[in-house]
């Protein structure tokens, strides 16, 4: 098994590494040398989009007017790359009068959300706070 | 696919495993970790579910 490269050691800028992360979930832990942590994070990330896009839910931007939408919005971008492409070909409408459009929120909230998490978590490792 | 103890064991499948990887290091640490946040997720669940059975639906 290669080693680890040890926290705070990174090969490109912290904020670019950020970004890659959000963009793709895993991806930030990839490029530190976190490999299975990364595979698992993407794994976990995509099936819980996937299940969201299959029941129904809603790839949710604000609304005017409507407070909570910009919380939910935060979330809902935080999927990063599977958002803009799942937007761009018309998926993630959300069906409001399906069963199952509440779960398929949560879902896509709960999916957006953990990828946010993995940006703060490959900022610790790219510091060096975290040390695995 | 729209039952309700299916999904949420899912989405407690989900987390577990997520915040397993995220917080917990060593292997053994982190399986012990995963049951636990699985088992409140859900037995937690199925706790309050049963807790709010007296209350009137409307």
């Amino acid at each position: 098994m290669p080693e680890r490269p040890p926290a705070g050691s990174r090969s490109l800028p912290l904020a670019v590494l950020m970004g890659l992360a959000w963009l793709v979930p895993g991806l930030g832990h990839l490029l530190l040398g976190r490999r299975t942590r990364a595979a698992v994070f993407f794994v976990v990330v995509v099936i819980g989009f996937i299940v969201g896009l299959v029941l129904d839910g809603e790839l949710i931007l604000p609304h005017a007017g409507d407070p909570l939408s910009y919380l939910a919005a935060i979330a809902s971008i935080g999927n990063g790359m599977l958002f803009f492409v799942a937007h761009s070909v018309g998926l993630g409408q959300g069906v409001v009068t399906s069963p199952s459009y509440e779960y398929g929120n949560t879902f896509l909230l709960t999916a957006g959300m953990m990828n946010l998490l993995l940006v703060l978590d490959v900022h610790d490792i790219g510091t060096g706070k975290k040390e695995w | 696919m729209v039952d309700h103890l299916t999904l949420m064991t899912l989405h407690a499948l989900l987390i577990a495993v997520f915040f397993s990887f995220l917080w917990k290091s060593d292997k053994h640490e982190r399986t012990v970790y995963f049951w636990k946040v699985f088992g409140a997720l859900v037995l937690g669940a199925i706790a309050l579910g049963w807790l709010m059975y007296p209350f009137p639906r409307s």
